[in-house]
């Protein structure tokens, strides 16, 4: 018995000993927890130089957007994180519709494009534009030559015969960019004629993929020969020497803004702060070029990589972020079109 | 402590497994310095009642006292009781050493100390040169004897013994079975002895207690069992005995006289009411003989056993058949031959009739 | 009496000191630890918080304290016991971190006190009531009297309720709840019954049919051919000459160190579109290149290669507990081999059979990585309800009703193993004392046989050469230059200015990996060990439930572990989410049934006497597990402490969601890559971790096997590695 009494004071031992343990680790030198939406190598080389630079501890989760979306609303009322990086708006204005994420106004903000100020117009300050990204889509050159196809330019090129099971798009229910792409039809032709082209689309679909950026490289890799995505994602793959050609639709088409936001509540809110006027310089926008990301910055001094898309050259549409940002179009929407589109017979 | 107060105490102990009842509402007592032996058929409760002694299952109803102590809540390890198992269960990890040396450690005896002790009660059983020994490089006998050390090196109140022999030959079993007598009178030792050998039991114990289907059916020494059983159980476990149906005609004293078919009896009452009863017959107590007697029957069967005959003689006036030992082997009585049987003096019992098992 | 008597006497007069250590760790937790927060470390104690519903929590530790002198008063140290816990559970569940946690208490009586999550002191008193609890049954003659024993039980039983039970309560909670967290019932019965779930679309209408549906289907088609193809192994194995034992050593090794996604990523580079093997039966044929393999097809050969090693474990205990005279005696009554084979071999493996089904059919059902990599359009409940919280549709409602329903599913399976195939095994009725030679396989059913292994072996070889190879390749099958790029990416080592450091983006995740499945380790084995010690030696009420409880977790699928400490441990009363500690817990209770069969198996061999032994030797339970127990449970302490190493290695679907950027996992790193398409990074981590885990498995068998010479030569020889995984 004399065990048991020993026991209980190693116990109390160890219970202490695990205090301090866990109070020693959480002495904070200065840290910052990041949730990053964005391509894994961007966010790495994003979160190692504002260490470097700063010399604050950058705690960076990759996630999709709609990860980081789910998870700090998870976290409302206990957040882990400090900042949301990146990934395509709509979580981000669905967020700070739901105050989820801190209103800030960062003094970069007046010297951005005017996208991204709009884009904190509508998240009354909750989030910010940090870059700019078109829809479109990538085809596989050689597979297109092969089968002595016509180069498709136009998303109605999509719906042609010859094209059957060879288009690839992400499933809207669990991709941003897929929603973009349904919204982009919808706000295009109209909610009718949007719809009927999605049906026509879904005859060539091959398979709706879970991530948004996975038919581009599906394309690449001549899984498909069409893959619907942002171009930017489409001009990833191709500089990694896949024969892949990126396509800005001829009708016009939609785009994401990037968005960057303060996760409210959170236990670093000053470091946070300091990481996002950073964020929104020419310094810290020129580092996603260099990891392979080409999308338009936000910041008007960045350079515009040789690479991005020629925004001259893309029709982009007067995307209505507001209406299609919000939870119940995306909930009617997104509920029509797995019942009418996704699981109609082909 | 109460003077002289029993070692082990039962106050009408049960113990139920769900709706099976193992010990039913037992009451024993057991005097220090006594081995107490129980005795009975696979299932009677026997084993079940050493484990409540010990501590291993605890009691559904009623008291158990060790040394005037009530213990009935107590687990085994606070009880001060120690046992020799019918596998021994010597740790197989542990040295003979370590094995004799656990229980002081366990308690908190020092080291040094513990193994000075448990050097001696190696020793004592003839195993001192084995303290280094893997239990497994030991033979059976010599595992037992462990067993036996282990157990008395910490001089408990009472020592159980749960069919500690069975896993010996037959010779080794007679050998062990004395050397734990005399070990249990050399040290004045409690103990308490698990067997469902009879002869074992006759041999070793002050006293044994008979179980059958959850009670005691008699407690007593060998020879009040072995002479005077109480019931048929006691009468047919306790050597063999041969049931015959007979009349108390009248009582005196001491005795009655019973009659068996023509044949008269007079042989201690034991309480037996007048009427119909029955009469317990050993082996031995049948003579037989081809000169006049007192019934006539002929042999049914006939072996030799070497050292005597046994016979199974059909008697002519009862339908019965009996069965009978002689130590007569030189002109055997063949099959078929008719004889006449007398019953001897010492070796008959009266019981009540009916069977009572 | 002589002096070790007395010395007894006085250990046994000095009992309550027990209770008196115990009582100090209650205060302690009242007076000195922090009572909230268990990484902030800086809160006050309770006693010092201010907060005045604290208080009550001193009584019952006072009350226990002033029945420790004299004559303890068991059903008072009972009552100090629940009191003392049952107030620590309302207080915290009442009063969270915003006010009152319902909302009709803040209508009642107002806007309420707020407190952050339970810390260190609460822990600490929650165990000092439990163990007060424990000392109070075990005086009242529960568990023959045995405080150890009864504050193991307890402790055990309150660490489950804890983290199984609360947690797929919180799951339940959270259905009938809408997004906003008010209740909504109607919702909840709308989600039940949708056509998305239940549809029978596929069977009428051409389209596809309800996931429901779709899960079962795919289980039960996983179920059947991993019970066929195991049975061919375990048949070959045992019944015909063919040299097999290196063999089926090395397959029943491989599904515990292979991550559940390898396969189909393998599947993918081997059959996909742009597969190797696509690519050359396109280019003899000049077929056109389909996509089968995505879908149903896909998902079906991933899990078929995954499990069937498991059945085959299953099988081979089976088929081995057939006692070969039985079939001796067969043939000498003029049977020829198939009619043997067809009346007594055959019933006689029927019920291993049916468990093998059910083992596949609940893996099948739990597996979420294949379908996420290799699915493509064919969605099951796992991957759905991941999409569910995560998708674009984040409806946390559903995902919670697909869990539901999932979750009914697999237990209803873990129930039919347990109850109906429990009693039916006819293996173990043969006793000692059956020797003879098995018959060999009637012709053509070992002709059926290689038929069938063949094949599969091929395919298993060409899957694991792929991985190992493929991430050295630049795109294995279009580009086969071999380049150490993907390599380097994700494993380089850079000189910098403060010497070498570790720069390559998986070393993180590598290294936090090994950290949480070491941390997991010790824990799982203990629980699982103690877990398996109180069920094998110890008689108390419920046992079986108990047994049932803590075997279920086996049934619960990972994805619904991950959403359901999301929701239960995200917020006060317990706050761990972010945390490596909550990744660590999910490893070992997810892993527990491992230690916990491991031991059984372990304990059943091990004579009940010597336990005994050791009691009425005057060790208490504690000490009789320390010495007696614990030394010959070695192996079974080894396997425990492996299987819960690799399988923390190998998990996705658990800590998905629990994973952060500090405690980034290699799996959900890997699944990561792979759902980018970045197959190259993705196959080189992959071959990464399986050499890594094989090395790990080799280190410990020639660890373990030394020993074993050094040692006696009856100890234990160590099992087949995955028999721990098999439930028997």
């Amino acid at each position: 018995m004399a065990n048991t009494t020993r026991n209980s004071v190693a116990t109390l031992f160890g219970i202490s000993a695990l205090a301090c343990l866990a109070a020693g680790r959480a002495q904070a030198q200065r840290q910052l927890v990041m949730y990053c939406g964005v391509d894994e190598k961007w966010c790495r080389a994003i979160a190692t130089t504002y260490q470097k630079e700063t010399g604050v501890q950058v705690d960076m989760t990759r996630m999709s957007a709609g990860e980081v979306y789910a998870r700090v609303r998870a976290e409302k009322d206990n957040p882990h994180g400090d900042v949301w990086f990146g990934g395509t708006g709509d979580p981000h204005l669905q967020a700070a519709e739901e105050k989820i994420t801190e209103a800030y106004q960062s003094p970069m903000l007046p010297k951005l494009r005017d996208w991204a100020q709009r884009q904190a117009e509508r998240a009354h300050n909750r989030t910010v534009g940090l870059y700019l990204g078109a829809l479109g889509f990538g085809y596989n050159t050689e597979e297109v030559k092969r089968r002595r196809l016509a180069q498709p330019a136009c998303w109605a090129d999509l719906i042609k015969p010859e094209f059957k099971d060879e288009v690839q798009m992400a499933d809207p229910n669990s991709s941003g960019t897929a929603w973009t792409m349904l919204a982009t039809m919808v706000q295009l032709m109209g909610e009718d004629k949007g719809f009927e082209y999605l049906k026509a689309l879904h005859k060539n679909i091959n398979e709706y993929t879970k991530a948004g950026a996975a038919p581009a490289l599906a394309a690449g890799q001549g899984e498909t020969i069409v893959g619907i995505a942002f171009q930017h994602d489409v001009i990833d793959v191709a500089e990694h020497n896949k024969p892949v050609a990126v396509v800005s639709p001829c009708e016009g088409t939609g785009y994401e803004i990037g968005s960057l936001s303060l996760i409210a509540g959170a236990k670093h809110m000053d470091e946070a702060k300091k990481f996002y006027d950073w964020a929104l310089t020419q310094e810290a926008q020129k580092i996603a070029a260099t990891t392979g990301s080409f999308q338009i910055p936000s910041n008007p001094l960045t350079p515009v990589p040789p690479e991005a898309p020629d925004l001259s050259k893309i029709k982009l549409i007067e995307y209505d972020f507001a209406k299609y940002g919000s939870s119940e179009t995306r909930k009617r929407l997104l509920g029509k079109w797995t019942d009418e589109v996704k699981n109609a017979p082909k | 402590m109460r003077h002289g107060a029993p070692a082990v105490e039962f106050r009408s102990v049960s113990k139920r497994y769900g709706a099976v009842t193992a010990v039913d509402s037992v009451s024993l007592t057991i005097e220090r310095g006594t081995l107490v032996t129980l005795l009975g058929p696979s299932g009677c409760g026997k084993t079940t009642i050493l484990r409540l002694i010990a501590g291993l299952e605890q009691a559904s109803e009623g008291h158990i006292l060790i040394d005037d102590r009530n213990v009935t809540m107590l687990s085994a390890a606070e009880r001060d009781v120690s046992m020799v198992f019918q596998s021994y269960a010597l740790f197989p990890h542990m040295t003979v050493l370590e094995n004799v040396c656990y229980g002081l450690r366990a308690s908190g005896m020092r080291k040094s100390h513990a193994i000075d002790l448990a050097q001696a009660k190696l020793a004592m059983v003839g195993l001192g040169g084995y303290g280094a020994r893997l239990p497994s490089e030991l033979s059976g006998g010599q595992q037992q004897r462990v067993a036996v050390a282990r157990a008395i090196v910490l001089e408990p109140k009472v020592l159980l013994f749960d069919e500690p022999l069975s896993n010996l030959d037959a010779k080794l079993r007679r050998q062990v079975r004395e050397d734990i007598r005399e070990l249990q009178h050399r040290l004045a030792l409690t103990a308490v002895y698990v067997t469902h050998d009879q002869q074992e039991a006759l041999a070793i114990s002050d006293r044994i207690v008979v179980m059958s289907m959850a009670r005691i059916a008699q407690d007593g020494t060998p020879r009040a069992l072995y002479e005077r059983p109480d019931n048929h159980f006691v009468a047919n476990f306790i050597g063999d005995a041969n049931i015959l149906p007979v009349v108390v005609e009248s009582r005196q004293g001491e005795l009655a006289s019973v009659r068996l078919s023509s044949v008269v009896l007079t042989l201690p009452h034991h309480n037996v009411a007048d009427g119909p009863a029955d009469l317990s017959i050993r082996p031995q107590a049948l003579v037989l003989s081809r000169e006049r007697g007192q019934l006539t029957g002929h042999v049914a069967r006939a072996a030799y056993l070497g050292s005597h005959m046994e016979y199974w003689i059909s008697l002519d006036v009862i339908g019965n058949q009996l069965f009978a030992i002689a130590s007569d082997v030189t002109a055997p009585f063949a099959v078929g031959d008719s004889i006449w049987v007398t019953f001897a003096p010492s070796g008959l019992a009266l019981l009540p009739q009916g069977r009572s098992d | 009496m002589d002096g070790r008597g007395k010395e007894r006497a006085e250990i046994a007069s000095a009992l309550p000191r027990f209770l008196l250590g115990w009582l100090a760790v209650g205060f302690a937790g009242l007076v000195l630890l922090p009572w909230y927060g268990l990484d902030e470390g800086v809160s006050p104690p309770a006693l010092l918080a201010g907060r005045p519903w604290l208080l009550p929590l001193i009584p019952p530790l006072l009350l226990a304290l002033s029945c420790s002198f004299g004559r303890t008063k068991p059903r008072v140290l009972v009552a100090a016991g629940v009191a003392g816990l049952v107030w620590l559970a309302a207080q915290a569940f009442l009063i969270i971190h915003r006010g009152w946690a319902f909302v009709w208490i803040t209508t009642l009586l107002g806007p309420g006190p707020s407190q952050p999550a339970l810390g260190w002191g609460a822990i600490a008193y929650a165990v000092a009531c439990l163990m007060l609890l424990a000392y109070g049954l075990a005086r009242l003659g529960v568990c023959k009297g045995d405080v150890f024993v009864v504050g193991a039980l307890l402790l055990v039983v309150g660490l489950i309720a804890l983290f199984v039970f609360y947690p797929v309560l919180c799951i339940l909670a959270s259905a009938v709840r809408d997004n906003d967290g008010s209740f909504a019932p109607t919702l909840f019965f709308e989600k039940l019954l949708s056509r998305s779930v239940w549809g029978l679309d596929c069977v009428f209408g051409g389209r596809s049919c309800g996931v429901a549906w779709n899960t079962v289907a795919e289980a039960a088609l996983v179920g059947v051919l991993t019970t066929f193809l195991g049975l061919a192994f375990a048949l070959v194995a045992l019944r015909t000459r063919m040299p097999m034992k290196p063999l089926l050593r090395a397959l029943s090794v491989l599904p515990i160190i292979t991550p559940p996604f390898v396969i189909g990523l393998a599947l993918i580079l081997l059959f996909g579109r742009a597969g190797m093997v696509t690519v050359w039966v396109a280019n003899l044929f000049d077929l056109p290149r389909s996509r089968w393999i995505y879908g149903m097809p896909g998902i079906t050969i991933a899990q078929v290669l995954a499990f069937t090693p498991i059945s085959l474990l299953v099988l081979l205990g089976v088929l081995q507990g057939v006692a070969p005279s039985l079939e001796e005696a067969s043939q000498t009554l003029r049977a020829s081999r198939w009619y043997t084979f067809r009346t007594v071999t055959w019933p006689l493996i029927r019920p291993g059979l049916a468990n093998s089904f059910l083992i596949g059919f609940i893996e099948s059902m739990a597996d979420f990585a294949n379908p996420l990599v290799i699915g493509g359009n064919f969605n099951v409940l796992s991957t759905d309800i991941f999409f569910a919280v995560v998708g674009a549709s984040h409806d946390q409602g559903r995902a919670a009703v697909l869990a539901i329903v999932l979750l009914s599913f697999t237990l209803a399976a873990f129930v039919a193993q347990r109850f109906w195939l429990g009693h039916r095994s006819y293996a173990t009725v043969a006793g000692k004392g059956h020797i003879g030679i098995p018959a060999q396989l009637p012709g053509f059913v070992r002709a059926t046989c290689y038929a069938v292994i063949v094949p599969c072996l091929i395919l298993i070889v060409a899957v694991y050469c792929t991985i190992l190879v493929g991430g050295f390749v630049v795109s294995i099958g279009r580009d086969n230059t071999p380049t150490l790029q993907y390599f380097w990416t994700a494993f380089s080592i850079e000189k910098g200015v403060g010497g070498w450091f570790l720069s390559g983006s998986a070393w993180n995740s590598f290294l936090v990996t090994i950290e949480v499945a070491l941390v997991a380790m010790p824990f799982t084995a203990a629980l699982g060990l103690l877990t398996a010690w109180l069920l094998d030696r110890q008689q108390f009420a419920f046992r079986r439930s108990f047994e049932f409880l803590a075997m279920m977790s086996f049934a619960i699928p990972g994805t619904i572990i991950g959403v359901a400490y999301v929701l239960a441990f995200n917020v006060p009363p317990v706050s761990l989410t972010g945390t490596g500690t909550i990744i660590a817990i999910a490893f070992a209770f997810r892993n527990m049934p491992v230690g916990i069969r491991a031991g059984l198996a372990n304990l059943s061999q091990i004579d009940r006497s010597l336990d005994e032994a050791s009691l009425t030797l005057g060790s208490n339970s504690f000490g009789t597990l320390r010495r007696v127990i614990l030394p010959m449970l070695r192996p079974a302490v080894i396997t425990a402490m492996v299987y819960s190493f690799v399988r923390a290695m190998t998990a996705v679907s658990a800590v998905i969601f629990l994973v952060t950027g500090r405690y980034n996992l290699a799996t959900t790193y890997i699944v990561g890559r792979a759902d980018v398409g970045d197959y190259g990074v993705a196959i080189v981590y992959s071959a990464v971790l399986v050499v890594f885990m094989m090395l790990v498995l080799l280190l410990i068998q020639l660890a373990v096997g030394e020993r074993r010479i050094g040692r006696r030569v009856e100890v234990p020889r160590i099992e087949s590695p995955g028999t721990a995984l098999v439930q028997t």
